[in-house]
């Protein structure tokens, strides 16, 4: 027996350099990699990407595939652990031999795989991370499929001066998650360029995973003067549940929340809410929404059986539309290439929000309009396609 | 040390270093980072054997010594253009200076060494469940303090920017030390006094054995070793925060211990290559396979399901894990020789 787990622990690592040293034949297909969150904490939105993803292969390949050759995805899945993502990048880039990457909507995620792509020189569009810090930390290689936290964040605080006409915030984040710690941060930043320095009668927040605001709410109602709007920066498990606390506690100025929102657990657990707002990537519904974005929906619906879940989706697919258009454009599937071509698209029509990118690393973050969305009776509907004028720096 | 130790000893240097030596020469990217992956966690059994498998503390907290670890040895070799850009808020002893890897592994050993010391002082005292539960808060709470502590760790944000020190020398290094005090420890009279208390308690105290002392002894020894991991962690993974090291780790380096065997450090360094390799090659197959006319379709989280079933069964049928308290002899080729050698003697004798 004790000489077993030393046999098995042999043998398991020559089954490791079999498969790993198996050599991959020439093929006429052009291979795009995804590392995903299929499994773990992350998988609900790894999956969508991953769905978003296949349909964008099967319609380019309907239509003859990239410089004629045919599309393959090769998915990993990373199991929302940084370590595991960083295997699963070098093996597809040196064994599966890849030539572009996407995937990944958590930031800590696409900084485990981004060094590798950079190393290898292939390009990497992330599905959905939205730290605008990424491309500085990571170089030229990585691009974002979403709009930056510093984006959603502008277009929210500009939209509620100016549509809403709101004047004072109140701002609560969740304490212990680099997205909703960043995101009250911009928007406080730009909320007081535009309402100025007292604008915010309170910032408070709530600790990770424990989403009782009562005492929140019994200090917000005590003020002397009460804010125009909330802003709420929540995770999309606990943005229901905040959310319900607040109006039943009889607040009913509008509540504005970052792309965290978009998911059904919104109006599950906050039943019948109206007003309140939040950015997300686009609206995809059946009749609502741009043509692009309905055409998406309705495939979605026809190859998986039900509406997508969240934006996430469309991030997958447009991930993989924009790195074919730009190897078309190059002509070729040369990294470098490829990176030239990404850099001079200009509103290029993609579901989630036309695509503008540029030379410079912090223009790998695109210019997107930013959909807001708005619940009214737990409805949601697309109150405006809105770009931001100015945005706080990363 | 006898001379069958030493040529033990020397047996398993030189396998190692044949194993790390072709892959420094021979292994391309992928297979490196699986190697350093593997090692990592073999560095993290090993040390939490001596703690969980020597004196039967079962720290389930233990990674809270691999985070310290890690901020600590990134903290100092981060780079001063990062730090003034990301970490203004660092006290200025620590934002001014930037050391090497070996230094710095060191001093994230030494930390969580310190905190070992005075947080053992009072919780070792406890025994079975209650000092497991003991570590389990003492996770939660470096989690927590490591979060708020924004000056030093970024807080909640991703601490970024370290840079990508670890690599199969350094990894190969630390290993073989660890394997060495652990193994060391457990032939010494410490060992001999761990052992005891983990299985007698009061025939130890009996004895005269002073058990916080021993226990805070292994404690130290393991939580240093486990600090180095998070160093080596920290320098492969790049980016990491306050979440990173929590229950997931936990999980999978406790399942790697108790499948290889709590008491043995060969169990604990075999366990952690066999679970290691075992979820990699699973890894590979999840996408779906084909073995002639059967396509096999793909099973995302099958490394999970087939290691968790496997920690299940070896709980059932072998609850010590798989080599218990024994350790395999390095020299067990030499025995086999020996016996050929014998029976040919014998039979020119008959």
């Amino acid at each position: 027996m004790r000489k077993s787990l030393l046999l098995v622990s042999v043998i398991l690592v020559l089954a490791l350099l079999a498969t790993s040293c198996g050599g991959q034949k020439a093929t006429t297909s052009i291979k795009i990699g995804g590392v995903l969150e299929l499994t773990g904490g992350l998988a609900s939105l790894g999956n969508g990407v991953a769905n978003g993803a296949k349909i964008a292969v099967a319609e380019l390949n309907a239509k003859g595939g990239i410089l004629g050759k045919t599309v393959e995805l090769v998915v990993r899945d990373c199991k929302t652990d940084p370590v595991v993502a960083g295997t699963a990048a070098t093996e597809l880039i040196e064994v599966s031999k890849v030539k572009a990457m996407i995937g990944l909507v958590d930031s800590d995620l696409a900084l485990a795989v981004g060094p590798v792509c950079q190393k290898n020189g292939i390009p990497y569009m992330s599905s959905g991370a939205t730290s605008p810090k990424l491309p500085g930390q990571i170089g030229n290689t990585f691009f974002m499929s979403a709009f930056g936290d510093n984006t959603q964040a502008a277009a929210a605080a500009e939209y509620a001066y100016k549509e809403l006409g709101a004047r004072t915030a109140y701002v609560l984040w969740e304490k212990g998650i680099e997205y909703t710690t960043v995101l009250a941060k911009y928007f406080e930043q730009r909320w007081k360029e535009l309402a100025g320095p007292d604008s915010v009668l309170l910032n408070d927040f709530y600790l990770q995973g424990d989403p009782k605001v009562s005492g929140q709410i019994t200090k917000l109602r005590s003020l002397t003067k009460q804010p125009d709007v909330l802003f709420i920066a929540s995770e999309p498990d606990d943005c229901g549940v905040v959310v319900k606390q607040f109006r039943d506690a009889g607040l009913n100025q509008p509540i504005f929340g970052g792309d965290a929102y978009d998911t059904p657990l919104l109006t599950q657990v906050a039943t019948g809410v109206s007003d309140v707002y939040y950015t997300a990537p686009s609206l995809l519904a059946e009749n609502a929404g741009s043509e692009m974005g309905q055409k998406f929906y309705k495939e979605y619906v026809k190859t998986y059986g039900h509406a997508p879940e969240s934006a996430f989706p469309a991030l997958g697919y447009d991930s993989i539309m924009a790195l074919a258009k730009a190897m078309e454009d190059a002509g070729s599937t040369d990294g470098a290439k490829v990176i030239a071509a990404l850099e001079k698209f200009k509103n290029v029509s993609a579901v989630a929000g036309n695509l503008t990118f540029g030379p410079n690393l912090n223009d790998h973050t695109p210019m997107k309009q930013v959909a807001i969305i708005r619940t009214v009776k737990g409805q949601l509907e697309l109150a405006a396609m809105y770009a931001p004028e100015k945005v706080p720096a990363p | 040390m006898s001379k069958r130790q030493i040529l033990g000893a020397l047996t398993i240097l030189f396998v190692l270093g044949l194993v790390f030596g072709l892959a420094q020469l021979f292994a391309e990217a992928y297979l490196t980072r699986v190697l350093i992956t593997i090692a990592i966690y073999a560095i993290l059994s090993v040390s939490l054997s001596v703690s969980n498998g020597f004196t039967g503390v079962f720290s389930i907290g233990h990674v809270a010594f691999m985070a310290l670890g890690a901020y600590t040895a990134g903290i100092l070799t981060l780079p001063l253009q990062v730090k003034a850009t990301t970490m203004q808020d660092l006290p200025r002893f620590l934002g001014t200076i930037q050391i090497g890897f070996l230094p710095a592994t060191l001093a994230a050993g030494l930390v969580p060494a310190i905190v070992a010391l005075l947080v053992g002082a009072a919780i070792l005292r406890l025994s079975g469940h209650y000092i497991a539960v003991a570590t389990l808060g003492l996770l939660v709470i470096t989690s927590e303090v490591l979060q708020n502590a924004e000056a030093l760790t970024r807080g909640a944000r991703t601490f970024t920017g370290v840079l990508p020190l670890t690599n199969l020398g350094w990894v190969f290094f630390w290993a073989v030390i660890t394997l060495y005090v652990a193994w060391r420890l457990k032939r010494s009279h410490f060992g001999r006094q761990m052992l005891a208390s983990r299985d007698d308690l009061a025939a130890a105290q009996a004895q005269g054995i002073n058990i916080l002392r021993t226990r805070l002894l292994a404690f130290v020894v393991s939580a240093f070793f486990t600090g180095v991991a998070g160093s080596l962690y920290a320098h492969f993974v790049l980016a990491f925060s306050s979440r990173t090291f929590y229950l997931p780790i936990t999980f999978e380096v406790i399942s790697m211990l108790v499948v290889g065997g709590m008491g043995s450090v060969s169990g604990a360094f075999l366990g952690a290559v066999a679970l290691g390799s075992l979820k990699e090659v699973m890894r590979l197959l999840e996408p779906g396979f084909a073995i002639g006319p059967i396509h096999v379709p793909p099973v995302y989280g099958l490394a999970q399901i087939v290691i968790a079933t496997l920690f299940i069964l070896v709980m059932i049928f072998r609850p010590k894990g798989v080599l218990g308290d024994r350790e395999i002899d390095p020299l067990f080729w030499m025995r086999w020789l020996k016996r050929q050698d014998d029976g040919a003697r014998l039979k020119s004798q008959m």
